[in-house]
């Protein structure tokens, strides 16, 4: 009986897979642009073997049913609150931040994994609780605790962008499952007071530092203001049709820092415009809409509130990375999924991805049992 | 076929899977809503950045890309070599050189203060000579480089090229620089160049670098523009680092043209050698266009002092050195004409009819006028004296007479038409126009009446009048030619760096001297005698085969009685009086005019007297050889 099912083939979301097919040949182009000069480097070597990895994690996802992660999710968020604590205790230092642990092969970023765990134990906790009748305050304690852990964890390292992003997933998938008004309200005033105390005392001066000279960032063009300026000159010099694959002279001539990683649009959208920008745009949007799609099109509530809870993840990362390099938002370490270069990002983007395929394939499953 | 899952494994599993409801209809519908609604917002953030790709791309596309070239493109200034001065027969006098100048941009430097550190111990100047300039430069792009120290030597450089990789933004610019072939030789009309200031870049706007030289004095001021050729550019692609990538474009720079001068540099020369030591000026005059062969001040400036610029020590040891190096005594010293003034004097008398060369004076020493005694300065008297003799002689009380006879206002008229008094126009910065007395300039500016006697001093080229040695040369050329008063000529032509001549420059008559011809070779016949005959003053000058006509004059410095009839040694410098002599040769048919002043040099026939000698033999040379 749990042989394979013709369905789950039939189900297969493959306008996801080939917009994802679409975005991952963007990004090795681009890194490919951004790391040229040096032949082919080893960055996209490396890149590319994390690709072929994350197709491998997706094909081993999809073929467990997602919902085993209901009851998965505790011992999954458990090893990576170890993980966290371990890269707080023995983590390699980066740029001032303890944000990896070495796991022989390659050194994973846990604050990466700890987005998607967020994600799952949230759609189990809140697929257990909903009631329908909207969560009260006393009700949110649990959720916030789950979130405030890694939260903590992640922004003592510090990574502001990361701690950032588990804030925006818990509230996104919080809002989606309902709320009482007074909860709503409640919250919302207790969010305001909290954050003028937060950024008096819960940031380290450098990151109060990249918040002012986001805003103003010609006061210091040498320093702290840098990366947003040539960011803007890159994105903004690209013009109509850009200025041609592997021309970008603000990446290539390292005007640009970070082109690979955090910047890595900015390269794009030097080189290809604003023609180019908006196809990558619109593959981008297509694919976070495919995943609403899917959580529309799940018939349980656990599989609805996990696509939605990973829609989220991706959505907030791109958008706060996109922001960043247009010059929107200031500058914090938020990668671009499956764009930047980086392991552990592109690893848990494509297993988010896996669990959306999953979620898809699994539709017609629910109440056969 | 694939086996994806084997519950049996887990029962657990399976029973919470086997759990898991439904979705109810009512669910469904505000889960739908509510996805919609995450639709609308991941579209509506989307929007945003199309918005802001929009406005960065297309909107503010232009400007963007104008900040990505800026980021890339440097240019780079090619300096053009600056025109030659060259002499009357192509002979350069000033020329140039390689130049070392050492300068900074502070984009390239990743660390500012240590780069100044280390060059401040480089180039063994203090670090804030350096922070001086810098903050001077501070208003400037930080693409333009600045001058932190000029004409470094060689070990210097070698030091600096050695270290390329640890002084991020250190550039050395080679600058050709001026070379002067001939030491200090012709520095008045030379001149040197400086460091560009503020004022001057603002006035030239974007012709000139902030490191750039201009000229500051004399010709190279005069002529900047045609000097300085125009630069070259390079526009050449660099990376972050400010190393260089690619050229992308080379305009080659354009020389600047030469300046052929009419000074003949042997003259020049021989006149600056014999005033060696003293403070004096020389003008030679070709009588027939007014030309100069030779224009000469002394001391001359010290033109190597002020390549890489002049330092605060050097400028003020200039300043204050008591024979005044700064001043260009030709054209800017204002002195007394002295006894030279006998010509104007002359003029006016035979021309007013006052007298003809035979009228005579009795000349017993002195001469009475309203109760006061006006001395000849022979105090036994010249007895009967006519012109020819008064002028041979340079006999005070002759011209006394004449002077009374014409009236001061008649002899002012005679010495402007002679040159005197206002500017001759030569085209150099600074020219004074010295200044003849007539009786209403008298009272305009004392307020008072003109007195007789003041005539008698007028007549014999003291009291107020003042001339520069040029004027006095002039005359003595207008005197020499017949009358013609030409501007005093200093450039011949403008040549190109490719051989061809842009512009020449003819002779411009400005007026003609007031008299006949005749009394002017009346004059000059009195000139000669004053050189070849017996009790002739300018008997220093006489040669053997080229007769020449001479005035001497003795200028007062001061008229106190105390010092007068002393010994020359016993009165202090300052009071001595100023030496003229000026005269033209060959008498028949006159070429040259010579002009000397020589300051505090007491009698004019001895001290500058030999000074025009010298400068005669030069210019006579090939004819003074012949049997």
């Amino acid at each position: 009986m749990w042989q394979f099912d013709r369905r789950l083939f039939f189900n297969f979301s493959w306008a996801l897979l080939c917009t994802l097919l679409a975005i991952i040949a963007m990004g090795l182009a681009n890194l490919y642009s951004a790391t040229a000069g040096h032949g082919y480097s080893p960055i996209l070597i490396r890149q590319i073997y994390f690709y072929i990895a994350g197709f491998g994690l997706i094909l081993a996802i999809i073929s467990v049913d997602y919902r085993v992660l209901i009851s998965l999710n505790y011992l999954f968020y458990g090893l990576v609150i170890l993980l966290l604590c371990g890269a707080m205790l023995f983590g390699k230092s980066a740029g001032g931040a303890q944000r990896w642990v070495s796991l022989g092969l390659f050194k994973l970023q846990p604050s990466e994994l700890a987005k998607l765990s967020l994600v799952i134990t949230l759609a189990s906790y809140y697929y257990r609780k909903d009631t329908g009748r909207g969560f009260t305050l006393k009700e949110l304690l649990v959720p916030t605790l789950l979130a405030g852990i890694p939260f903590v964890l992640i922004l003592k390292q510090p990574d502001l962008g990361t701690a950032m992003m588990l804030a925006f997933i818990a509230i996104s998938m919080t809002l989606f499952v309902k709320l009482r008004w007074t909860t709503f309200i409640v919250i919302t005033l207790m969010f305001m007071t909290i954050v003028p105390l937060a950024w008096k005392f819960g940031l380290k001066p450098y990151q109060r530092q990249r918040i002012t000279t986001f805003l103003n960032p010609e006061g210091d063009p040498l320093n702290k203001g840098y990366h947003i300026i040539q960011s803007k000159i890159a994105v903004g010099s690209g013009g109509e049709l850009g200025k041609g694959f592997l021309h970008g002279t603000q990446a290539h001539l390292d005007f640009l820092p970070e082109h690979h990683t955090d910047f890595a649009f900015s390269v794009w959208a030097e080189e290809f415009g604003f023609a180019g920008s908006l196809v990558f745009l619109t593959c981008y949007t297509f694919m976070l809409l495919l995943g609403l799609n899917i959580a529309l099109s799940s018939r349980d509530k656990f599989g609805v509130l996990l696509a939605f809870g990973v829609v989220s993840l991706i959505f907030w990362q791109a958008f706060i990375n996109l922001a960043m390099v247009m010059g929107l938002l200031p500058v914090v370490g938020v990668p671009l999924p499956l764009f930047s270069y980086g392991g552990s990002s592109l690893l848990t983007t494509m297993a988010s991805i896996g669990i959306l395929l999953s979620v898809r394939m699994r539709r017609f499953m629910v109440g056969t049992a | 076929m694939l086996k994806f899952y084997k519950p049996k494994q887990n029962k657990k599993i399976n029973r919470v899977i086997s759990k898991i409801r439904k979705v109810d209809e009512v669910e469904l519908q505000t889960l739908k809503r509510r996805i919609s609604i995450a639709m609308g917002v991941i579209i509506f953030f989307m929007s945003i950045l199309v918005i802001r790709l929009w406005f960065l791309q297309i909107l503010r596309g232009p400007k963007y890309l104008k900040l990505s070239e800026n980021n890339r493109i440097h240019l780079e200034w090619i300096s053009a070599p600056r025109g030659n001065i060259l002499d009357r027969h192509d002979r350069p006098l000033v020329s140039n050189r390689p130049y070392f100048n050492i300068t900074w941009r502070k984009e390239d430097s990743t660390n500012p203060d240590a780069t100044i550190r280390k060059m401040a111990k480089i180039l063994k100047v203090d670090i804030s000579e350096i922070l001086k300039r810098i903050r001077e430069a501070a208003n400037y792009p930080p693409h333009v480089p600045i001058l932190l120290k000029e004409d470094v030597g060689w070990p210097t450089l070698v030091y600096i090229e050695n270290h390329h990789y640890d002084l991020p933004g250190i550039h050395v610019e080679v600058l050709p620089s001026r070379k002067y072939m001939f030491g200090n030789l012709a520095s008045h009309l030379i001149g040197y160049l400086g460091n560009i200031n503020e004022d001057e870049l603002k006035k030239y706007n974007g012709i000139y670098l902030p490191s750039d030289q201009i000229g500051k004095f004399g010709l190279e001021k005069l002529y900047e523009n045609i000097l300085r050729g125009e630069k070259g550019r390079r526009y050449v692609e660099v990376d972050v680092h400010g190393f260089e990538q690619r050229q992308i474009m080379e305009q080659e720079p354009l020389p600047g043209e030469d300046i052929k001068l009419t000074i003949d540099l042997n003259l020049q020369k021989t006149a600056e050698q014999a005033m060696r030591g003293k403070a004096a000026a020389v003008v030679v005059m070709n009588v027939n266009n007014g030309q100069l062969l030779a224009m000469a001040s002394s001391p001359p400036l010290e033109l190597q002092e002020f390549i890489g610029g002049i330092s605060n020590k050097n400028w003020q040891a200039m300043l204050d050195n008591p024979l005044h190096p700064f001043i260009n005594k030709a054209i800017q010293g204002q002195y007394p004409p002295g006894s030279t003034y006998k010509i104007v004097t002359a003029l006016a008398g035979l021309s007013e009819n006052a007298i003809t060369p035979e009228t005579t004076f009795d000349c017993p020493g002195y001469m009475d006028l309203y109760g006061r005694r006006y001395h000849c300065w022979k105090r036994s008297g010249h007895g009967t004296v006519n012109l020819k003799k008064a002028l041979r002689e340079s006999c005070d009380v002759y011209f006394y007479n004449v002077g009374l006879k014409v009236g001061v206002d008649k002899l002012a008229k005679y010495a402007v038409s002679l040159g005197l008094g206002h500017k001759t126009g030569i085209k150099m910065a600074g020219e004074k126009s010295g200044l003849i007395p007539t009786k209403t300039w008298k009272e305009r500016r004392y307020k008072q009446a003109w007195q007789e006697g003041e005539t008698m001093s007028v007549a014999i080229g003291q009291g107020f009048d003042l001339v520069t040695p040029l004027q006095v040369c002039l005359m003595t050329a207008t005197l020499a030619n017949g009358g013609t008063r030409y501007r005093p000529q200093l450039i011949a032509a403008i040549i190109d760096s490719n051989g061809k001549v842009t512009k020449s420059f003819k002779p411009i008559v400005t007026g003609h001297a007031l008299g006949t011809p005749q009394y002017l070779a009346d004059i000059r016949a009195g000139l000669v005698a004053a050189v070849n005959e017996k009790h002739g003053t300018g008997r220093i000058v006489k040669m053997d085969s080229i007769i020449v006509g001479a005035k001497t004059g003795t200028a007062q410095v001061v008229k106190l009685a105390q010092y007068r009839h002393r010994p020359s040694t016993k009165i202090p410098y300052k009071y001595r009086d100023h030496a003229w002599f000026t005269c033209f040769a060959p008498a028949g048919k006159p070429e040259i005019a010579i002009t000397v002043l020589v300051e505090h040099g007491q009698h004019g026939g001895s001290s500058a007297g030999a000074i025009a000698k010298v400068i005669l033999e030069a210019y006579f040379q090939d004819r003074l050889k012949k049997p």
